[in-house]
């Protein structure tokens, strides 16, 4: 196994010294507030915004308005769905959308501002269920829009899932609920903008500074070049920070102000106004032969993206390609679709529907292996993908398919926990064991999803990295050095980086889908071989030997075979700049992909995948309906982990994310307003965590890494359903697993939610 | 109103305040240490916890004019006069890697330090009571405990 050395977590020395600034704390004398006018209900029509007393107010310098907006008034990450209005124009399409922003020369007065605006606004009917949004005669979200309320709708098609389903010994039918839930990043959305020559500078939390450039110069019709924009410390992102949030505004004001300005969310704001993860309803028809191997599925996917497209595409079509689980199903059918609703608009989310649809499929799981008699974690091992087996969209995988592995060292915990209950069980408090699986492609699906990045050597001696990856936490920001260094056979220590400013770094693309270590990584490792080259190349020169003679080695470059006749790299760099030329490596990379087939959905849509499995163990009170996760164990095939202490923090981190959405994490729009009634796990919900991982090395990795960002959540909230639902002895089929919902369970409860459908 | 008190070891004055100033807000508007954040403003996420004649205060719910006459300990007040010398709390949060984004980070190690002054040697049971009030989204808080922990082990001048 290739040994990468790993530096002290870049960044961290400030973070512990409470001297990073946040995008949260950007801010200098001077600078102007500004406040938002949200809508208090939805949908509406505008009939007029009166913002002559906020403008009257001493200290307000500008109340703006949609017609305002000099450029493009509908972003969106996604090409073809840019519908998001960032000052409501005619229509208010969901709770807490923004219609006018206000200038001021304090906090104070810019709020001041924002509660003096006067909005007249006529309600007008709307549509808050996928489900009813999809019928006839629907109130439409986006008047006019080809396919009304309908996003997106595909299919995967394998097989022959109604014929083989047919020949099923054991088949289980069963509808799954999922909820808004809420990033909930401890820092809330906030930047700065200053005009600098003439151009518009933007330090905002982020994690796609290049695509908010391009967002912010199309709102303000300006070109890209004329933008400049730097991902500030970001605390956290999750998902949350891929849209844009502040950037339009800060942009937006300080343009036509010509003055530095700032903002920040409160935390009601940011729980109100910015993207969701999807809610989900999800119909799931599965079959397997006597034996215990799956022959079929039958799946209809709907989730509801709200007022907005936002990342909606990507996720219908993640869930969808994720739908059956890491297994091997000969047939299957799939249908997923998107609707709009005039809810909060749903975005990304850590998992991008995969969460949504390993609660189902684990489940599923769960009621097939109990039909058969077979044991759970015996029936998925029997069922797991392997190498050479083709996943639902019929992609072969060729290497790194590390989940019978997970499942082989998560078996002697589960065992070992079972026998424990056993014993424990006697007692007052239910307990329960479960499982989840997953498998995650890395990358976006079935598009070219692009990192590039540059390693240089300057005349004075520093190696630095250019990247343009966000490291919103997650540990990108060293993991890349490490590679880098690697690469050229420096101490991590040794470089010098610069992240996420869009003069000077290129486009790295999102800080999502758990990307950036196997594609920026890739990138990067392609920059420093491409330095190597250039830096060999003109050491050539100077000792006049063929550069395929040549061996770098950290700060020399020597003959092979004879180590004497060796020139140090700086010399070789100040050599290169004697001539005006620079020593600078560019490297890109784009995951090998196929695109999946509009009508069947087949193809290949990931370059790779990780794989996991968990196992949890819960205790419900069953008076009480309290429930605890006591411990989780977690194993995770992440390829080669470059940074150990990173992985296990994101395996952690995941976890107790997923443990927030299965018991108790639920956005309601208007009665969800901030912590005190959004509740995110604390230290008192902290289960005991054992991350695992399995080294499965994947070829094309940057030394054999795959992903884990997303990969660390998604078993959980499959794992702790299965354990509560063992521990009350019903199936439970609706996330969170509230205390009401555990005590309808425990009751008897609804029958219609709790029990099997038809089967 | 005038507010004079002692902030990490030195008195400071504060020139008319706003009645209905928050601590927090005198001090990230009025004295420009942003190491104590704002998460929430409500009192439920610890972001902005610093310490009050030693324990730890959400400093968003504290009122400016409370502070007056009393010790205030932010991040800013932790790291020893040397440069790059850290409190061992701080030394224990990069070492077991309890920090990621870090925003909760400040947060957390003064309640930390409000723990570990009461009680030098806590049981997990006790260091996840403390703690409850302080949230992180990023790390599950496996390894923030472990950093209790060995922060504990050092105040303590054992082994960690």
């Amino acid at each position: 196994m290739i040994d990468i050395p790993a530096p002290e977590r870049i960044g961290v020395r400030e973070r512990v010294l409470g001297r990073t600034r946040y995008g949260f704390d950007q801010g200098r004398e001077g600078d102007l507030f500004l406040a938002l006018v949200r809508a208090d209900r939805a949908p509406a029509r505008i009939r007029k915004i009166n913002t002559a007393k906020a403008e009257a107010l001493e200290g307000v310098v500008r109340v703006f308005t949609a017609k305002d907006i000099p450029g493009r008034n509908s972003l969106g990450i996604i090409p073809g769905t840019k519908d998001q209005e960032f000052l409501a124009q005619d229509l208010v399409r969901h709770l807490g959308q923004a219609v006018a922003l206000v200038a001021a020369e304090t906090k104070e007065i810019a709020e001041a501002g924002a509660r003096a605006v006067a909005l007249e606004l006529e309600d007008i009917p709307g549509v808050f269920d996928p489900v009813k949004a999809l019928e006839p005669n629907q109130p439409l979200v986006h008047p006019g829009r080809e396919g009304g309320n309908l996003l997106l709708d595909r299919r995967v098609v394998k097989g022959d899932a109604e014929e083989a389903l047919d020949r099923c010994a054991v088949k289980i039918e069963a509808e799954y609920f999922t909820s808004h839930v809420e990033h909930a990043a401890l820092e809330c959305e906030g930047g700065r903008a200053e005009i600098q020559d003439g151009r518009l500078v933007i330090w905002a939390c982020s994690q796609n500074p290049h695509y908010d450039r391009n967002d912010v110069a199309l709102f303000l019709g300006l070109k890209p070049e004329q933008v400049r924009g730097f991902q500030a410390e970001t605390g956290g992102g999750f998902g949350g920070k891929l849209d844009v949030s502040v950037q339009p505004y800060l942009g937006l004001a300080a343009w036509l102000l010509r003055r530095p300005v700032r903002l920040a969310y409160t935390r009601e704001e940011s729980i109100l106004a910015t993207g969701k993860r999807h809610p989900y309803r999800m119909r799931y028809l599965s079959g397997a032969d006597e034996e215990g191997r799956l022959q079929a599925m039958k799946i209809d996917l709907l989730g509801d993206t709200g007022a907005f497209a936002s990342y909606g595409l990507a996720v219908c079509l993640r869930a969808m390609t994720h739908a059956t689980g890491p297994y091997f199903v000969p047939h299957v059918h799939i249908r997923s679709r998107i609707a709009y609703t005039n809810n909060p608009w749903a975005g990304a989310m850590r998992g991008f529907g995969v969460p949504q649809v390993a609660f189902a499929h684990e489940a599923q799981m769960d009621a097939l292996a109990d039909a058969l008699g077979l044991d759970r974690l015996e029936f998925r091992i029997k069922n797991a993908l392997r190498q050479g087996q083709a996943t639902a969209t019929g992609q072969v995988l060729e290497r790194s398919v590390g989940l019978v592995q997970c499942l082989e060292r998560i078996k002697p915990v589960y065992q070992t926990w079972r026998k424990k209950i056993g014993g424990e069980n006697q007692g007052r408090l239910l307990q329960g064991i479960g499982l989840g699986a997953m498998y995650y492609g890395i990358g976006n699906t079935g598009v070219p999803n692009p990192a590039t990045a540059q390693v240089a050597w300057t005349p004075e001696g520093r190696v630095v990295l250019y990247t343009g990856a966000a490291d919103i936490g997650q540990g990108s920001d060293t993991v890349l050095v490490q590679l880098a260094a690697k690469r050229l056979g420096l101490a991590p220590e040794r470089l010098d980086l610069v992240r996420g400013d869009t003069d000077l770094t290129t486009d790295a693309g999102a800080t999502s889908a758990s990307r950036q270590t196997y594609i920026s990584g890739n990138a990067v490792v392609a920059a420093a071989a491409d330095l190597e080259r250039i830096i060999l190349d003109e050491a050539a020169e100077m000792l006049e030997i063929h550069p395929r003679d040549l061996e770098l080695h950290g700060e020399e470059v020597r003959a092979k075979g004879s180590p004497g006749n060796a020139v140090a790299v700086l010399e070789a760099v100040q050599s290169l700049s004697a001539k005006g030329r620079k020593a600078k490596g560019e490297g890109r990379f784009d995951p090998d992909i196929l695109a999946l087939d509009p009508q069947t959905g087949q193809g290949s849509p990931y370059a790779t995948y990780a794989f996991a499995a968990q196992a949890a163990w819960v205790e419900v009170d069953p008076d009480s309906a309290m429930t605890r996760v006591k411990k989780v164990a977690a194993v995770h095939d992440v390829g080669k982990a470059v940074n150990k202490r990173s992985v296990i923090g994101q395996i952690c981190g995941g976890v107790m994310m997923g443990v927030g959405m299965a018991l108790m994490e639920e956005f309601e729009p208007g009665r969800t307003t901030n912590l005190q009634n959004y509740h995110i796990p604390t230290t008192a919900d902290a289960p005991q965590i054992e991350p695992m991982f399995v080294e499965s090395e994947e070829a094309s990795g940057p030394y054999g890494a795959k992903g884990v960002g997303e990969p660390a959540l998604i078993p959980t909230a499959p794992a702790v359903a299965s354990a509560v639902s063992r521990a009350v002895g019903r199936p439970l089929r609706r996330l969170p697993l509230n205390l009401e919902r555990i005590m309808a369970a425990l009751s008897g409860g609804d029958r219609e939610e709790l029990d099997p459908e038809g089967c | 109103m005038d507010i004079g008190f002692v902030l990490n070891g030195q008195h400071v004055e504060v020139k008319s305040a706003n009645g209905d100033l928050s601590l927090l807000d005198l001090l990230r508007d009025r004295l420009d240490l942003m190491g104590t954040k704002e998460g929430c403003g409500v009192g439920e996420c610890g972001a902005c916890s610093v310490l009050l004649d030693g324990k730890v205060v959400n400093s968003c719910l504290t009122p400016a004019g409370k502070v007056a006459g009393r010790k205030v300990t932010t991040i800013e007040g932790l790291a020893g006069p040397g440069r790059g010398e850290l409190h061992p709390i701080q030394e224990a949060f990069i070492e077991t890697g309890a920090v990621q984004c870090g925003f909760c980070t400040p947060g957390m190690i003064l309640a930390t330090l409000s723990l570990l002054s009461e009680n030098p040697d806590p049981t997990d049971d006790e260091i996840k009571i403390a703690l409850a009030g302080n949230l992180c989204r990023c790390t599950g808080y496996h390894d923030i405990i472990r950093a209790v922990r060995r922060a504990a082990g050092k105040m303590r001048g054992g082994r960690p």
